[in-house]
């Protein structure tokens, strides 16, 4: 290694390479359609295979099942999912045994909401403490869980978060990514995949201790100059 | 929980129901609850579900839903504790399961394959169950095919299944072999694995099977191949450890050579990546055990592994291994306990292995720190299976001279190893009378202490054991021990073998055991002063020469009888000890004809008698040569001079010498 000034681009000078690499339209679509499939979205994707000509990766149909599961946990019936799951993959739940404890735990915490204490009390006594007993982050959770029945307002307690809609959606996703992987398929869509490859290679810029435009905010796609 | 036992218990009690469609609604509601829940699946138990659901399953009027449902609930049950399923294998639902598999239904059929396979991949499953009917095998290969289920399902299960010879064989017979071939190439972890898996049961120290999967290829591409790049890289580590296993038994057994380039540059540095402290215990005590096994008996294999990345050193990080730091959990500690058994079985087999043959690897081995103080407390203290592996890895040890000389003696490891020949089981005495061997050379400094402990007596009594291994050791321990010995100790092996004993390995099945019989006896009458040879002679002279007449004249391969020959010329080497030889006539024209015998070992042997016989420095030479020369031996001499064998001329030569 030569002992060289590293070199040093400016963000005008970044966006100008940029702009001069070319990503098939193909691939674009691709990925986008993978994402549609990988998530759930079928109508979209549906939509998209007849805008873009693009075949998506699987029978659209078969997407029913997930978006049904994904629908009715992002509506707090998880019993109705847990069901729906143990129809379609038996195994799935007496498997992966995080994830059996966080659909019990979205359950106990729509009771919660629900404002339902004694049968809340009853559900985590009867369903959830078994789990507890074997691991001590499990009881952990179920204990933060529990605490929401504490509090006169939850939401704004410090476990508020467990209460906001994005809980489930975690949720969803988490019960969506092992049913994938049941199937054998890639449970994280391509494109998420990109993403972090992108922040994996700028993880090692920084290590390294190299300046360049830095893409910060991954929703906008924004490039910032390089810091000084 | 009174709440759900009680609904739980409501649908049970409508389980019985005779109408179908109650009975099956109850059925999804008490499978939703025991899914993922163990203490629900012993609820339903003591409830009484499985009595019910084998009912439901072999009534002939119940439902393609309903069985199947019923199925799928035995199946979660499945999927509990090792109680849950000794439950499931006492109610005989194994065999309702197998029967099942006869249905057209695809579905019902997966649910049971999915229950038989959580059965039989279990620590207490009923594995020659699927041999019991010999049209379950051909079926379950019929099966196989179908769907990504019936792939992964049945490749456990034959996996699984697969313990002993006979069942490679029928598993082989039925086609096994070209049904898994397609799985190794699909693209699903979960379908490769089992297949996997199951190849290597099949291959396991089986030449004939372990051929056929060599040479068996789907779509152009040769099933060894997919194994090997399986190995790569960028697969999951499971799965390279299982790869590299399969490619060990198939190098065991034959089917690759130690050479290939798969063994050599794929196979062993894999599992030596095992090895390294980053990778879990169980990862790097499968690495060290199969690097144990692929390497064993192969000094080449031994050299490239000793030589590769450090692995003497990541070894011997075994032997300090403690998985839980800091603390005082009892059960963290007995854990700990545990998993350092392991890693210290399965460092010392591999040291075993690759110390075998090669005196550097030897050395840099036992520099390793606190190596030998180990080693010595595990012969002692250790469980049967840390005992065993060190106990081989200490004879890898001995047979360096060097370490003869220092490292055992510093840590009297004789002390320890006489101790285990006393009550151990076969495999550890085997390996320990080995060592015990080396320890017995001449040069080796624990070679007097270990006489003086009474181990004649207890050799003696392992050349009289049933397994061939045993009496080899035996017998060539007491060989060593004669070897250069004072008189005393040469009477007293004598006399506790007895003479009956030593015409019995005379007559030993095993070869080995007759030679080193024969090498005892040699051994015995070398000299370090002619005294030894007259006094043995003096005793036993009758027994012995009974005894080399009978080699003489038994069927026996050449290098048998050379040995005898070799005896009695340290017989001809006595002073009073030649009468033994002159007077038998028997003998004399024995040699004779053995001096032109077609194999030149056997001339030279021959020769060298008889010109111990005739040494004119002897007194009473005359006499002989005058006897000899009677025989025509000077003549036969003096032809053996056209040889073109430089040792028997040489040989031939000294004798005409002797004659005056």
């Amino acid at each position: 290694m030569t002992n060289e000034k590293p070199v040093e681009f400016s963000k005008e000078e970044w966006l100008l390479h940029l702009e001069n690499l070319h990503i098939q339209r193909g691939d674009m679509n691709r990925l986008i359609m993978d994402y549609l499939v990988t998530e759930g979205f079928k109508e979209a994707a549906q939509k998209f295979k007849l805008e873009s000509g693009i075949q998506p990766s699987v029978e659209l149909d078969t997407l029913d099942e997930r978006i049904k599961i994904r629908d009715a946990i992002q509506h707090g019936r998880i019993q109705e999912a847990i069901a729906m799951v143990n129809k379609l993959h038996p195994e799935l739940l007496d498997t992966d045994h995080l994830l059996h404890f966080h659909l019990q735990q979205q359950h106990l915490i729509e009771l919660i909401r629900l404002k339902n204490v004694e049968e809340a009390l009853e559900f985590a006594q009867s369903h959830l403490a078994e789990r507890g007993e074997l691991d001590s982050d499990i009881l952990h959770e179920l204990e933060r869980t529990l605490a929401l029945l504490a509090f006169e307002d939850p939401e704004n307690s410090p476990f508020g978060e467990l209460l906001h809609p994005s809980q489930r959606q975690k949720v969803a996703s988490e019960l969506n990514a092992s049913i994938l992987e049941t199937e054998n398929r890639d449970s994280s869509p391509n494109l998420s995949n990109v993403l972090k490859l992108l922040l994996w290679a700028q993880n090692e810029l920084d290590n390294k201790k190299i300046k360049y435009p830095k893409m910060t905010d991954f929703a906008n796609g924004a490039i910032d100059a390089p810091s000084k | 929980m009174h709440m759900e036992v009680e609904s739980n218990q409501c649908y049970i009690n409508q389980l019985f129901s005779q109408d179908q469609v109650l009975s099956f609604e109850a059925l999804v509601q008490l499978k939703n609850s025991v899914i993922g829940s163990n203490k629900q699946k012993s609820n339903v138990i003591i409830m009484g579900i499985v009595p019910r659901l084998m009912q439901l399953l072999l009534d002939g009027h119940t439902s393609v839903e309903l069985l199947t449902e019923a199925a799928v609930v035995l199946g979660s049950l499945a999927k509990g504790s090792t109680v849950h399923i000794a439950c499931l294998i006492d109610s005989d639902v194994p065999p309702v399961m197998i029967k099942g598999l006869a249905h057209p239904n695809q579905q019902f059929v997966e649910a049971c394959l999915r229950c038989l396979r959580s059965v039989l991949m279990s620590p207490i499953a009923p594995v020659t169950l699927i041999y019991q009917d010999e049209t379950v095998i051909p079926h379950l290969i019929h099966l196989l095919p179908r769907s990504f289920t019936t792939q992964e399902t049945i490749a456990n299960i034959l996996a699984h299944c697969c313990r002993t010879m006979e069942h490679q064989m029928t598993l082989c017979s039925n086609g096994a072999i070209q049904a898994l071939a397609p799985l190794l190439q699909t693209n699903n972890y979960k379908v490769q694995m089992p297949a996997l898996k199951c190849c290597t049961a099949m291959c396991y120290q089986n030449p004939h099977v372990s051929l056929l999967v060599a040479e068996a290829s789907f779509d152009g591409r040769y099933v060894s191949d997919s194994i090997v790049s399986l190995l790569s890289r960028d697969k999951p580590l499971e799965m390279q450890i299982a790869a590299a296993k399969c490619l060990t038994y198939m190098c065991r057994a034959g089917s690759v050579s130690p050479k290939e380039p798969c063994v050599v540059y794929k196979a062993l540095p894999c599992l030596v990546c095992m090895c390294k402290k980053d990778k879990d215990p169980t990862t790097r005590i499968e690495g060290a055990e199969t690097l144990a096994y692929l390497t064993e008996g192969d000094a080449e294999l031994q050299r490239t592994a000793a030589a590769s990345d450090h692995l003497i050193s990541m070894l011997a990080e075994y032997l300090k291994y403690s998985h839980y730091r800091n603390t005082a959990d009892v059960k963290k500690l007995e854990e700990n306990e545990r998993i350092r058994k392991d890693m210290v079985y399965a460092a010392f087999l591999a040291y075993a292995s690759i110390s075998a043959n090669d005196e550097d690897i030897r050395k840099k081995i036992i520099e390793t720190e606190g190596l030998m103080d180990t080693l010595v407390t595990c012969l002692a203290n250790g469980s049967m299976k840390v005992c065993l592996a060190s106990v081989r890895c200490l004879h890898s040890l001995s047979r360096s001279v060097q370490q003869l000389r220092t490292s055992f003696q510093d840590h009297s490891v004789w002390k320890p190893l006489m101790k285990l020949l006393y009550n151990s089981p076969e495999d550890i005495l085997t390996a320990a009378s080995s060592t015990l061997c080396n320890l017995l050379l001449e040069f080796s400094p624990s070679k007097e202490p270990i006489m003086e402990s009474g181990a004649v007596e207890m050799l003696c009594s392992l050349t009289r054991r049933d397994n061939p291994a045993l009496r080899l050791n035996g017998i060539w321990a007491l060989m060593n021990m004669a070897f250069q010995a004072e008189q005393k100790v040469k009477s007293s092996i004598l006399v506790a073998l007895g003479t009956d004993q030593l015409f019995r390995l005379l007559a030993d099945p095993d070869v080995n055991v007759l030679m080193k019989t024969l090498g005892l006896l040699r051994n015995l009458l070398t000299t370090k002063s002619v005294g030894h040879i007259d006094f043995i002679m003096g005793v036993h002279g009758k027994q012995i020469m009974q005894a080399i007449i009978l080699i003489l004249e038994g069927d026996h391969s050449p290098e048998v009888k050379e040995q005898a020959l070799c005896i009695l010329a340290n017989v001809a080497d006595g002073d009073a000890a030649k009468e033994f030889i002159m007077s038998n006539e028997d003998v004399l024209k024995k040699i004779t004809s053995y001096m032109v015998h077609s194999n030149v070992k056997l001339q030279i042997a021959a020769t060298f008698c008889i010109s111990n016989l005739i040494w004119n420095e002897k007194e009473g030479a005359y006499e002989r040569q005058l006897r000899l020369k009677e025989l025509g031996v000077q003549k036969l001499l003096q032809q053996l001079l056209g040889t073109s064998d430089p040792v028997l001329f040489d040989k031939v030569k000294k004798a005409l010498q002797q004659f005056s």
